[in-house]
């Protein structure tokens, strides 16, 4: 489609030059943009599901492509395909509760019921190997996409004439419900915050301090919720180098009349003794209940460890990732540029290539993100309740299917 | 002093060669420590310069130095004293009906409170005065008084030599020992004796990197960043908040330290504390270096109790960055304040190695060494 097309490629550019901040936007943009991808395409008579989901992972391999680091892209684009897979399930049990009920109701003759039995088996069978269910060695070895595998045997049995009216009620009925079901997630994601800050009478008491980091504004609505519940406590916030967003965290919580203290981020082992717990947001969660968080988080973490104070991240459920990362502080790492630490007019002699081997002799490392292994944390706080690390691996089996873990389309020609 | 006793401080404010208001958003934690407002102090003091009498120039300079922060780390501060002292002690003439002895003694005591309202002492500075009034009170009364004047400058020549210029060379003769080829070397801030360490290191033709790690508000590792650039080392320059990222290329970490504390805490630059825990966490040596006329008997648990507070507005203001300095002008708003830190303590068990002109020994022995040769003072 030419909409989807020009729409699609002008998302691609804003990831690319990196000219959206932060992981909710991105992903209520990426969910709108697979919305529309969805709604304008036109599915065939057979195998609906398989047709979306292929131009749902065409659309987002680029999507992916264009910021690897930007994880909340990725889950979306899995998210949209759970959904698809979720929808075409129901449907396809709904049409097979159909088919049960009509063989269950002969019951007089038992070599009609047994014909009956074995046609709805033979339907099951081909809802079983749906893509819905995990990947089978049977599935594996087909070499046709599984998807494509459902409609047709499904088509082999039952009535013929309910069959064509059930397909093209079903049609309709699956983009229909993808698109309500992708609306549901856009709502999600637009509302984690009031979520979460519901939870933040729980967790602060009176009188107590507060260590954060950067700007997060899930941390920001999560302290003003247990300000409105009339909860007094006192506010340290790490200013964040080089982006320094903590000043602006800082002048948030001034404006609601909270207690606040800025310091700098080599402070944050001084005073951390006299912290009761730290609050921090997140950038991407990783299955293995690691943290992808602005840079210094890691230093945080530690001397969260070391003086026994609470290191709580607050996420929402779109930050979540399948992946276990690998190697995080170099494959989910960006490295901006050297001019935020060092003044280029001050410190250009020094970058001539005049040594013998002809490399510079100053190297700058300005990394945008941190990586905070699991055991550090002790708490995640999302949307749908609080809970451990060694917990978040099993949220993923709600949202994520495990065939969409790399997104990629499948090279066959049977389509 | 306690800056929460509110009479002591009236007193001390009575007894001040210059103005210093108060900061008026102090950080409740921090009460007992000195805060004040920064801005109108230098050009307080330097309108003050035709008035002080009683105030020898040599001493009046280094205070301004002090204030102006154009002199800069424990060593440099204490020889600016020392230095300062002997040129008093030229000067100086006892006046009739008194002795040289308690004379001198308490001028000496008076241009400390001065220097104290300039910039509050570090321990190495402390130390330094101890060992000057115990000098002066060791005088054979014997001596005329040419004769002890020049016996005190003698003994603040040899204090300064012996106990800073050659226990630089011999920590670094020390250290250069620990660096191998090939070693990735971190150190943070900037450090002269680490310096002089990297400096050797390198003419002794080892071959290593170095990483510099710096933070606000001084940003002081950009001048030795520079230093090292210009001798030819190889560098790679970063912020403390990358220090995860940067510490698994690191084989060695190289710290300076203000002053070590009887039960093993390294009191230093503010940031410190976070570069040994990081450190420690990727199981990489950490060596402090520092003269041993740094230690001292005290002992702190946390950078709390015993700190130095420094300008506010450091804070407040980022340079190069009008987006956030929005903030400027609510330094006086109620609710928020600004902590400018200048020191913190780091903990015994993140630190390998203490190297000293005393020799390489662990954190634990830092009790024999201030038990055992402060005697050496007395015996001098």
């Amino acid at each position: 489609m030419p909409d989807t097309q020009v729409l699609v490629n002008d998302f691609l550019n804003k990831l690319k030059k990196r000219k959206i901040e932060g992981s909710q936007a991105t992903a209520r943009q990426t969910a709108e943009l697979l919305r529309s991808v969805i709604s304008q395409q036109r599915v065939p008579y057979t195998n609906q599901a398989g047709a979306l989901i292929d131009a749902v992972k065409a659309v987002g391999e680029q999507l992916i492509a264009a910021n690897p680091v930007e994880l909340a892209v990725g889950n979306i684009v899995r998210r949209v395909l759970h959904i698809i897979r979720e929808e075409d399930l129901s449907l396809t049990t709904a049409a097979i509760g159909g088919l049960n009920l009509s063989a269950v109701s002969d019951d007089e003759n038992d070599d009609d019921r047994d014909g009956d039995s074995t046609l709805s088996a033979a339907a099951v069978a081909a809802a079983a190997r749906s893509t819905l269910r995990p990947p089978s060695l049977q599935t594996l070895l087909e070499d046709t996409p599984v998807s494509a595998a459902v409609p047709q045997t499904s088509s082999s049995g039952g009535d013929s004439e309910g069959k064509t009216a059930d397909k093209s009620s079903r049609s309709r009925k699956l983009k229909h419900d993808v698109i309500e079901a992708v609306n549901e997630l856009i709502q999600d994601i637009v509302t984690c915050h009031e979520q979460i800050a519901e939870q933040a009478v729980e967790h602060i008491h009176q009188n107590e301090v507060i260590l954060t980091l950067g700007s997060s504004r899930t941390v920001l609505e999560f302290l003003f919720a247990a300000k409105e519940k009339k909860r007094s406590f006192r506010v340290f916030v790490a200013e964040g180098a080089p982006r320094y967003q903590g000043h602006l965290l800082a002048k948030e919580l001034v404006a609601r009349g909270l207690q606040t203290t800025l310091i700098t981020d080599s402070a944050v082992f001084a005073m951390i003794s006299r912290v009761n717990m730290v609050i921090v947001g997140a950038h991407a969660v990783m299955a293995n209940g690691g943290v992808i968080a602005p840079v210094g988080m890691n230093l945080v973490a530690l001397a969260a460890q070391k003086h026994a104070v609470p290191f709580v991240v607050l996420a929402g459920s779109h930050k979540l990732c399948p992946l276990y990362p690998h190697n995080p502080e170099v494959l989910l790492n960006e490295l901006r540029s050297p001019s935020e630490l060092l003044d280029f007019g001050e410190f250009s002699d020094c970058m001539d290539f005049g040594s013998g081997s002809g490399s510079p002799l100053l190297h700058v490392v300005n990394p945008a993100f941190d990586y905070v292994p699991p055991k550090l944390v002790s708490l995640f706080i999302t949307d749908t309740g609080g809970h451990n690390p060694s917990y978040m691996y099993r949220l993923i089996a709600d949202y994520y299917s495990a065939d969409d873990l790399v997104v990629q389309r499948r090279a066959t020609a049977g389509n | 002093m306690q800056f929460d006793d509110q009479g002591r401080v009236n007193k001390s404010k009575k007894r001040a060669v210059f103005n210093q208001p108060e900061a008026k958003n102090r950080v409740e934690l921090f009460r007992h420590l000195p805060q004040y407002e920064h801005g109108s102090q230098l050009t307080d003091l330097e309108s003050k310069f035709l008035e002080l009498d009683s105030m020898h120039p040599a001493v009046y300079k280094v205070g301004v130095q002090y204030l102006a922060g154009d002199v800069t780390g424990g060593n440099a501060r204490c020889i600016a004293m020392l230095r300062a002292f002997q040129e008093v002690i030229n000067d100086y003439s006892t006046p009739p009906g008194k002795t040289l002895v308690r004379d001198l003694t308490a001028k000496i005591s008076s241009y400390v409170s001065f220097l104290i309202e300039c910039r509050p002492l570090s321990m190495s500075m402390g130390n330094a005065i101890r060992f000057q009034k115990s000098r002066i009170a060791k005088l054979p009364l014997t001596l005329s008084e040419t004769e002890a004047k020049a016996a005190l400058c003698n003994d603040i020549d040899r204090f300064i030599n012996e106990k800073i210029i050659l226990a630089d060379k011999v920590i670094v003769r020390h250290a250069a020992t620990k660096v191998r080829d090939g070693d990735v070397l971190l150190t943070y801030g900037s450090s002269c004796v680490v310096e002089m360490i990297l400096l050797y290191a390198h003419e002794l033709g080892k071959q290593f990197r170095v990483v510099v790690v710096d933070s606000r508000p001084k940003h002081e590792g950009q001048a030795l960043l520079r230093r090292l650039l210009a001798k030819g080392l190889s560098c790679t320059y970063t912020h403390i908040n990358a220090v995860s990222y940067i510490m698994h290329e690191v084989t060695r970490v190289f710290l300076g330290a203000s002053s070590v504390l009887s039960n093993g805490t390294t009191y230093s630059r503010v940031g410190t504390a976070c570069v040994a825990m990081v450190a420690h966490a990727f199981r990489v040596p950490v060596l402090i270096c520092c003269e041993a006329y740094k230690f001292h008997e005290r002992v702190q648990l946390d950078s709390i109790c015993s700190n130095e507070l420094g300008d506010s507005n450091d804070i407040a203001r980022v340079p190069g960055r009008p987006d956030v300095n929005s903030m400027d002008n609510r330094t006086n708003e109620k609710n928020l304040q600004f902590l400018n830190l200048m020191y913190d303590a780091t903990p015994s068990e993140y630190v390998s190695m203490i190297i000293t002109d005393y020799g390489m020994i662990p954190p634990t022995s830092v009790p024999v060494i201030v038990r055992e040769y402060r005697r050496e003072y007395l015996l001098i």
